[in-house]
């Protein structure tokens, strides 16, 4: 379609994006890393096989999973257990699982297999080489596992609602990439044109996984009534996501990560900043948005949580779903800046989930102008991270004004502003939260209150002679850290959270959840604060399906029922 | 057994911050063990000794002075590489101008070289750094004249001269790798000071750090 570009819409401000609360509302998208990964392989027409499955009746056994690429093959490397229930934990405390898994560069030799069988079950005790990309495990959803195979074993199909109800039969409960446990480091493979978007071995090694869960699943049926048993039906089994079990060690990690954490919320910005720039709608445009926003209001009834904050945003989503389609009915959307008039509404009519809700569908109609942007969703963490002594202490001053303004209005001597801490706990070596005012945990705070030590950073520049970076932090080592930040933030907007990350109202959960949504994930389920619940590749083709079957268009259930 | 660079960068980071550096000053600890185990060099091994030496040790006695005009000194006696570094770094602009520097007594000096690294990468500048009769030029690569190897990871120097690099031949450059070593007494003593970093765990704080005591058998 023709498009004369009458006005420009800028992409929101940090301030307005940036916030807890707004991270926290995020859906997947087109941006999605899942949706980039599936887009790929159906593209470039990767190819899949399972030279390996062996398995016992008991369900101990090894399996292997190959998809090749144009270039390379990876190989998901599955060891399954037959785990006592009293050692099953979604938490990192955990030392057994029901499964656990590696992504091995390249198809394992015999040899690689046993040594990966002395280290993989082991997770974090053991030890993985270059050759191996990522290091994951799973437990079983247990009800539904044993429903599952209980059906399946007596010859007949699962209830879909029971299935509905969890989404899934196992669920990952950490996936380690990038230099884990001895594992090859993310720059050995950034150059590969398949894992140039992040996290996109993560995301093959899930969607591999999701595919051996479900393999599992029949086999163990078979294995129970080997002549009654029954697989299940593709259209119920594609129900099946892969669930993920999510803690605080995921928080640091968009604090860790500034020039990531912008290049996924600017690439993000500047597709809703494009779609709201569009002079004019076609019909067929205005149709798919419809379209997808009436899977939209599918998805959002089959999201389920026991969360009393996460029940009370459901409710507020089904009723902003509603409150968009009773408008869709009247709006006018052909001409005079539709989708732009439609976001200026929704500011006003929708909570934070329906408005974030809303810039993802928005993204549906126009692959066009979104699918490309994923390519600017990597980082070059170096390329932003080095101080620049040179820069004067006035213009620091005025970029510290301008970044943690919010910061410098907070009174940090109110116990609220400062009622936690962010620490690592010597017993996992994992990110923790504590009390500040009761539990002796403050001497061990880890630098992740960038408002906080903005603020003191700023009364120390308020104070200084020394006209130069370099000066100051020559007299104030302690504010390397923050004057670092601000720099990166004063090149790449979206590269802090602007927002108490320590407060006693913050809710880890969010920044849990703006992640995992740039994953792909949905259903979130929190099960407190600081953990999480999620389904990922729920409703995606199986990689044998894979270009029978479309790669992106999976992500809301279908219309029709039985999925099409 | 090699390990992955990330490792040996997120395991010295913890170190120096164990061992007392501010979080900045580690994070670039990290980056410098990192830089110097992917050139080949003994990174960790190094900073584990530095640690160790300056285990302690008070910020401002480690801290450069620029006691005249282009020359620094520790009011401790020993400038600390990783603080000199990070101030070197924060000071590529003097640098790339031409200005000299001298330092005097100075800790591991091959500490310094990812910090002049960076500075060189920030400002295009070719430098040169000298101590004893090791003399090395950084461009985008790092060319290492013949040298004694110890005097290369010496302990300590009683000065090091860093200057705008003059043209002419270089030798071979280095090769960066992409996996580390690090000796076992090393990833030890480095794990020791990192371990100062973690709070001691106690039930409940195993509990309600991690949120939720909710079953997972469901």
């Amino acid at each position: 379609m023709e498009q004369t570009q009458s006005k420009t819409i800028p992409p929101r401000a940090p301030n307005v994006v940036m916030t807890l609360a707004r991270l926290g509302s995020f859906h997947q998208s087109r941006l999605s890393f899942m949706r980039i990964l599936l887009r790929r392989m159906e593209a470039e027409q990767w190819t899949f096989e399972r030279p390996v499955f062996d398995i016992d009746a008991q369900g101990m056994g090894r399996a292997v999973y190959t998809a090749h690429g144009p270039e390379r093959s990876y190989s998901l490397v599955a060891f399954a257990n037959d785990l006592p229930p009293e050692k099953r934990s979604d938490r990192v405390i955990a030392t057994e699982w029901d499964a656990t898994f590696t992504l091995f560069d390249g198809i394992p030799t015999p040899a690689d297999l046993d040594r990966l069988q002395d280290n993989v079950p082991q997770q974090e005790a053991g030890r993985v080489t270059e050759s191996e990309l990522s290091i994951s495990r799973a437990n079983r959803s247990v009800r539904l596992w044993d429903y599952v195979v209980g059906k399946l074993a007596a010859g007949e199909q699962p209830d879909r609602t029971t299935v509905e109800k969890v989404g899934y039969l196992m669920r990952t409960t950490a996936v380690y990439g990038s230099g884990k446990f001895g594992a090859a480091d993310r720059e050995d493979t950034a150059e590969r044109p398949e894992f140039q978007a992040p996290f996109q071995i993560e995301m093959l090694s899930v969607y591999l996984t999701r595919a051996f869960v479900m393999d599992l699943v029949e086999h163990m049926a078979r294995m129970r009534a080997p002549d009654t048993a029954v697989p299940l039906d593709p259209d119920l089994r594609r129900r099946f996501g892969i669930g993920n079990s999510t803690g605080l060690g995921m928080a640091p990690f968009l604090l860790t990560h500034p020039a990531l954490l912008n290049n996924w919320i600017a690439a993000r910005e500047e597709a809703l900043a494009r779609i709201r720039s569009l002079p004019a709608a076609h019909m067929s445009e205005v149709d798919i948005f419809r379209n997808f926003a009436l899977r939209a209001r599918l998805h959002m009834q089959d999201w389920y949580s026991e969360h009393p904050v996460q029940i009370a945003r459901i409710d507020a989503l089904r009723a902003d779903t509603a409150r968009l389609l009773a408008h869709l009915d009247t709006a006018e959307l052909s001409a005079d800046h539709p989708w732009n008039r439609l976001w200026l509404w929704a500011e006003d009519a929708l909570s934070l989930e329906g408005q974030e809700l809303l810039a993802s569908l928005l993204m549906e109609p126009y692959p066009h102008l979104v699918d490309g942007l994923s390519a600017c969703m990597a980082a070059d963490e170096a390329a932003t991270w080095r101080i620049d002594g040179a820069m004067s202490t006035d213009r620091l001053r005025t970029l510290t004004r301008d970044i943690y303004r919010w910061a410098l209005d907070t009174d940090w001597t109110a116990p609220e502003a400062q009622a936690r801490v962010w620490y690592t706990s010597e017993e996992k070596l994992e990110p923790r939260l504590g009390d500040r005012h009761t539990d002796p945990v403050e001497p061990y705070e880890q630098p992740l209150c960038p408002g906080r030590d903005a603020a003191r950073m700023y009364g120390d520049l308020t104070a200084t002679g020394e006209t130069t970076v370099a000066g100051f932090l020559m007299r104030h080592p302690e504010h390397r850290h923050i004057v670092r930040r601000a720099q990166i933030a004063a090149r790449l907007p979206y590269a802090e959270i602007r927002d108490n990350t320590i407060a006693a109202t913050v809710l880890p959960i969010d920044m849990l959840r703006m992640k995992l949504a740039f994953f792909g994930a949905c259903h979130f389920d929190p099960r407190s604060d600081r953990w999480v619940r999620i389904n990922m590749y729920q409703h995606a083709p199986f990689p044998h399906e894979l270009g029978a079957r479309s790669g992106d268009d999976w992500a809301y259930p279908f219309l029709t029922g039985a999925a099409s | 057994m090699t390990w992955s660079l990330n490792e040996i960068e997120t395991l010295s980071r913890k170190a120096a911050r164990g061992a007392g550096l501010s979080w900045g000053l580690a994070e670039e600890a990290g980056k410098a063990a990192r830089w110097l185990s992917a050139a080949g060099l003994p990174g960790p091994q190094v900073l584990a000794e530095l640690l160790i030496r300056n285990d302690g040790a008070d910020y401002e006695t480690l801290c450069p002075l620029e006691h005249s005009e282009g020359h620094w000194i520790a009011t401790g006696g020993t400038l600390c590489p990783l603080i000199s570094g990070a101030t070197l770094c924060d000071s590529a602009a003097r640098l790339a101008s031409g200005d000299d520097l001298h330092l005097g007594r100075t800790a591991c000096p091959v500490l310094l070289l990812p910090y002049l690294a960076a500075a060189v990468g920030m400002t295009g500048t070719r430098l040169t750094v000298t101590w004893n009769d090791v003399s090395i030029t950084l461009d985008a690569e790092t060319h290492i004249g013949p040298h004694d190897p110890e005097a290369l990871n010496a302990a300590v120097v009683d000065s090091v001269h860093i200057a705008r690099a003059e043209t002419g031949e270089l030798t071979a450059p280095l090769t960066p790798g992409n996996r580390g070593e690090m000796p076992p007494e090393t990833a030890r003593q480095l794990t020791a000071f990192a371990r100062r970093t973690y709070a001691p765990a106690t039930s409940e704080s195993r509990l309600s750090g991690a949120g939720a005591g909710l079953t997972d058998n469901d």
